[in-house]
């Protein structure tokens, strides 16, 4: 045993090195271990499964293989304790009986599988989650918690810590408190968001229809996504919204926040009222709308009333000119926010620059334009990424105002994936489409972060 | 790549300037009946009539019987107030086979919104807590993938919830809804009590750990009394947020649970029966009530809270 | 041979790649006062910080009576500590925040009414225990941060530049009474400060900070009278010492021609002739009749003079170098006066070129 450890963590090398070495893979196995379930439980085994029964042999052992990794680490560890590996008066023993708890636990569940069902009963639909987990996952887990407990007890023989103290307990005990606290986090951002958006593309390249179906056809659904005209139609609709709203609410929200900058009286009340819209849903928004440019009743009939009697408005029911009704509500909503975040930005630049610019008698107009607009590019560009990620999900308005008509005129991307995903009981579109939204975000967000922050993480 | 840190000072920044919003500020003085100050005023009531027509048109509109809208047009004040429509569209306005009004919505929206509010604020309050104050590594991984989850469209991750929820037995369930929105809206507000926490004295966290106060000590006894602002921004965001949530709804109620804002989308679409407009914008103002209800009362803290929110988008 | 109080032994501090606190080591016996004296970014204040357990040490331990802490819980250390900020709970009454200490250390309620009061007493803050923090000055809100750390009846006393935001007037003021407090508790004290007074007037020992390292420790006399090296005699001082380029040589100190003798100084060990500083005190310099007695003597020229009541600051040149030295208030001067001036070599300090240490 202690020359296979040897062969892990080197000869040669201080004790201490060789313990720091052991314990770093330690943590590798175990984090590796962790990692490489939760792949596979996205779909990582399927791409294996692909390559016959050897490759399904693969991919159940390779978390298995981490932890045998771990297991060596942990001979390297015991071969360079510091101390008799006593449990009792051990430093760390708490924290050690807790995860031999929790192995336990698992292990004993394993092992009974579903015959321990009724035990669970009073937990109701939670007891037989659980079950099935540890019927299914119970080994794997006992065993890792039992490793983790076994390198806490070897980890704490350093009873009178004259020492740092080595990575595994940096990672398993330090802020211990902290770290459970954060669990919730730590899973929402792995599990749903990452993992989440890992399996939906993972998917996106099987031909799954009313039930996710791990059978992969390539770019097949791409091919006819691009193919598909109520598509085509909705990314039409969405670069002209998109561009449309994004110019038009730049323009009127920064107008409208110089406005409001000339230290007019009644701020607050002329604020109060711009903004009220976006406190209300774009169900709402989308359904006022839909009244107001109702061609009956509406805007066309009030001025066909005034006597202009071939007066035509009626951008709800023309296919041509639909996405701009949309527009017209989604602006009415949105412009407030952009006007508050313009003023907000207007109001943190120096007041100094307005009475230099004054003495140098430069008129407030090329002020504005030469020299505040620059100052505020900060602003700018985090309005811009935001008002650019809620086009991108631009649903419940079209849904309200016009349900993707007349006819398919007025879809939108985000209205094709719930349609299909939901409706059609075609998963693989739905999958295919949601995945090309997340292409068109990243577009926008990733090299905007990268300018915003990679630049200052280098300097 | 991306920094967490750095990525939380710009929706930090936010948060500050919007604390600035007090006071006029703006190039110079002006006199009062100047050409130009004609202009500004002028300019600002043209645009603060066309922002309030709407609102003006939902209250007329739902306030006159139907034979007097289809003579009328719709700017003119009701010749004769009715309430009718209102409680039309409370008790009996129909969706589908189901006749009785939005009051089922609302008080499903209701459940939702409540147990929605609390969890998510505990959980994200003490996430923030975390980030701030028990620095450990690895923290800021999750807290980037977390803010990039803001980002993401929702509709990447609306099937493998589903799958959860299914999974766990909540799928179509009030329940399920809850645990969707703590979900969302954990990025935005962590980042928010992130910042805020942030911003608190290290040197008070650091006196109560000498103090010998523990993590759940310093986050009860020292933190949430000085937080009661960001408490109350944070449930700005997230009741005015869930309520005004229609993407959830849909797909993950049955109409049992449908929260208002989807009942109210089926009433007024319904291809079935002959179009009531006014029982239809009584019901868009039920609907819109409790968020603008909060936006009037209050003021500066909703702004606050949408500078902030802003990153859900 | 008493025991000491803190122990720190090889204190490593690093964030990633930057290196805050390099092997650092110090030994203070009980009941002493320390200083720990540096300008800003020296990492004074994260020396403290590390004893107190709100930092975690890269290498090294850290012993406070004879118990190695490096790794305890800040509460288990026996210590307290005072922050510039005073850090007083807002949303706590005065005696909230005496008390909390000992409620998280489940002290029973007797004793905590006992040990508040007599903390109160001590800092004469009888009137203010049930006032919020908001309503206290801020000579009172630091003296509610002193008695926190004073009920909890620790070792060790950690201020973290306690005074620096208060005016000079109550600075003065609070500096008077954490001595009168020490010499009563005497209990150890570790206190950072960037005020030079303050560390003169308080210590028993200064350790001079730079660069993670500390330059010199010792007492205020032996600080101000034998810097150890050129940045500790610069620091020391207000106004600032004079430096004078030269060399040294067999026969003294030579500069622009001339040299000066050297009788009396004390040489450090290992002292060689080369290139050197000469420092000398303003406040050493003698003038007139005085001067024509001092080892050096030289007729200089006023060039500027700053008058500052008790004394005037004159400045002028001496062997082609700046130099400036201190006149007794009540002497006129002008510019372009003519004046002797002298000093006493063995009162000054000679500091190698290179190495910057003490010759």
């Amino acid at each position: 045993m202690a020359e296979i450890a040897e062969s892990v963590v080197g000869a040669g090398a201080t004790p201490d090195d060789r313990r720091a070495r052991s314990e770093r893979g330690f943590v590798t196995g175990i984090v590796s271990a962790a990692l490489i379930w939760l792949a596979m439980q996205l779909g990582l085994n399927l791409l294996f499964e692909l390559a016959g029964p050897t490759g399904a042999w693969v991919a159940f052992l390779l978390p298995w293989a981490c932890l045998a990794f771990a297991v060596l680490s942990l001979a390297g560890m015991y071969s360079t304790r510091s101390g008799p590996v006593v449990v009792g008066s051990n430093r760390l023993r708490r924290n050690a009986y807790g995860w031999w708890l929790l192995a336990a636990f698992l292990l004993l569940m394993a092992i009974l599988g579903e015959s321990a069902e009724p035990i669970f009963d009073p937990l109701g639909k939670f007891g037989g989650i659980i079950v099935e987990f540890c019927s299914d996952h119970g080994l794997f887990w006992g065993v890792a918690a039992a490793l983790v407990g076994a390198a806490l007890v070897i980890a704490g023989t350093d009873t009178l810590q004259a020492n740092r103290p080595g990575l595994v307990e940096r990672v398993l005990v330090l802020n211990l408190t902290a770290k459970i606290a954060a669990i919730p986090m730590a899973v929402v951002a792995v599990a749903v968001f990452l993992g989440g958006t890992i399996w939906t593309v993972v998917y996106s390249f099987t031909n799954s229809k009313l039930l996710p179906r791990a059978q992969f056809v390539g770019l097949d659904q791409y091919e006819r996504l691009w193919s598909t005209n109520r598509w085509i139609v909705s990314i039409e609709n969405l670069m002209i919204y998109g561009i449309c709203s994004l110019i038009l609410s730049f323009i009127i929200g920064f107008t409208l926040a110089a406005l409001m900058d000339q230290k007019i009286r009644f701020e607050n009340t002329f604020r109060t009222i711009i903004l009220y819209p976006f406190a209300l849903s774009f169900i709402v928004t989308g359904l006022v709308w839909q009244w107001i440019l109702n061609p009956d009743f509406g805007v066309q009939s009030i001025i066909r009333g005034l006597g202009w009697e071939s007066f035509t408005f009626d951008p709800l029911n023309n296919a041509d000119i639909v996405i701009f009704g949309i527009l017209i509500a989604g602006l009415w909503q949105g412009t407030g926010l952009v006007m508050v975040l313009m003023l907000a930005g207007l109001r943190g630049i120096d007041q100094e620059i307005w009475k230099a610019a004054r003495v140098d008698g430069i008129p407030a107009w090329k002020t504005y334009l030469f020299i505040v607009i620059p100052m505020m590019r900060p602003v700018f560009i985090t309005t811009l990424v935001i008002i650019a990620s809620g086009i991108v999900r631009l649903y419940d308005l079209v849904v309200a105002q016009t349900s993707g008509g007349p006819g398919i005129s007025s879809e939108v991307p985000a209205k094709y994936v719930y349609d299909y995903m939901f409706q059609g009981q075609n998963l693989g579109q739905g999958f295919a489409a949601s995945t090309m939204m997340l292409l068109a975000v990243a577009i926008v967000v990733i090299p905007w972060a990268y300018l915003e922050f990679g630049s200052k993480n280098r300097g | 790549m991306a920094n967490p840190a750095v990525m939380s000072q710009t929706a930090a920044g936010f948060d500050a300037v919007s604390r600035q919003l007090e006071g006029p500020q703006g190039p110079k003085p002006r006199k009062r009946f100047s050409r130009a100050n004609i202009f500004i005023y002028g300019t600002l009531i043209v645009v603060a009539f066309y922002y309030a027509l709407p609102l003006y048109v939902m209250i007329v509109t739902s306030l006159k019987g139907m034979p007097e809208i289809r003579l009328g047009n719709i700017f003119s004040p009701p010749v004769e107030i009715t309430f009718e429509p209102w409680v039309k569209a409370w008790s009996q306005a129909c969706t589908g086979l189901n006749c009785d009004g939005l009051s089922r919505g609302f008080w499903n929206s209701v459940q939702i919104t409540v147990p929605s509010v609390i969890i998510s604020i505990l959980i994200a309050s003490v996430n923030g807590y975390a980030l701030a104050n028990w620095r450990f590594k690895g923290a800021d991984t999750f807290f980037t993938i977390l803010i990039f989850g803001a980002f993401i469209p929702y509709q990447v991750m609306l099937y493998p919830i589903v799958i959860i929820l299914r999974e766990i037995g909540l799928y179509g369930t009030l329940w399920g809804l809850v645990i969707v929105h703590t979900i969302f809206g954990m990025p935005i507000l962590t980042l928010l009590f992130r910042n805020y926490f942030t911003s608190l004295p290290e040197e008070l966290f650091k006196a109560a750990r000498v103090d010998g106060a523990r993590f759940w000590g310093i986050y009860f006894q020292i933190m949430l009394p000085m937080s009661l602002p960001i408490f109350v921004v944070a449930m700005i965001i997230q009741v005015t947020g869930i309520w005004n949530d229609f993407l959830f709804g849909v797909v993950y109620t049955k109409p049992d649970t449908y929260p208002m804002t989807v009942q109210l989308n089926n009433i007024v679409n319904s291809v079935q029966g002959v179009k009531e407009y006014n029982v239809n914008m009584a019901a868009t103002i039920l609907t819109g009530l409790v968020p603008l209800t909060i936006y009037f009362v209050s003021g500066k803290l909703f702004v606050r809270g949408i500078a902030a929110g802003a990153v859900k988008g | 041979m008493t025991a000491n109080s803190v122990e720190i032994k090889n204190l490593d501090l690093s964030f990633g790649a930057v290196e805050v606190l390099k092997n650092l080591n110090l030994e203070i016996p009980e009941g002493e006062f320390l200083v720990l004296l540096g300008a800003s970014g020296c990492g004074k204040s994260t020396l403290l910080n590390c004893i107190a357990g709100l930092l975690e040490v890269t290498g090294g331990q850290i012993w406070i009576k004879d118990r190695n802490v490096t790794w305890e819980e800040p509460s288990h250390r026996g210590i307290g500590m005072v922050f510039q900020s005073y850090a007083l709970y807002p949303q706590m009454s005065v005696k909230g925040n005496l008390s909390f200490g000992l409620k998280n250390a489940k002290v029973p309620k007797v004793e905590i009414e006992e040990r508040v009061a007599r903390a109160a007493e001590i800092l004469q803050i009888q009137p203010l225990l049930d006032r919020k923090p908001a309503a206290l000055s801020g000579g009172q809100r630091q003296r509610v941060a002193i008695g926190r750390a004073l009920v909890r009846d620790v070792d060790v006393f950690l201020f973290d530049e306690p005074l620096s935001n208060l005016d000079a007037k109550l600075r003065a003021d609070l500096r008077v009474e954490i001595k009168r407090l020490h010499h009563k508790l005497k209990n150890t004290m570790i206190y950072v400060t960037h005020d030079q007074i303050e560390a003169m007037t308080l210590a028993d020992r200064i350790a001079i900070m730079r660069a993670g390292k500390i330059q010199q420790l010792g007492s205020p006399d032996e600080i101000y009278n034998r810097p150890k090296t050129k940045y500790v005699a610069e620091f020391i001082g207000s106004p600032s010492m004079n430096f004078l380029n030269g060399d040294l040589t067999a026969e003294g100190f030579a500069m622009d021609g001339e040299t000066v003798p050297m009788q009396g100084y004390k040489f450090a060990n290992g002292a060689a002739p080369g290139p050197a500083w000469m420092g000398i005190r303003p406040e050493h310099v003698a003038t007139g009749d005085q001067a024509q007695a001092m080892p050096y003597n030289a007729d200089v020229t006023v060039e500027l003079f700053e008058p500052m009541g008790a004394d005037t600051l004159v400045w002028t040149t001496v062997a082609g170098q700046p130099f400036h030295f201190n006149l007794d208030g009540q002497h006129k001067v002008a510019s372009g006066d003519q004046m002797k001036i002298g000093f006493d070599t063995s009162r000054s300090s000679l500091f190698d070129k290179s190495s910057e240490a003490r010759l």
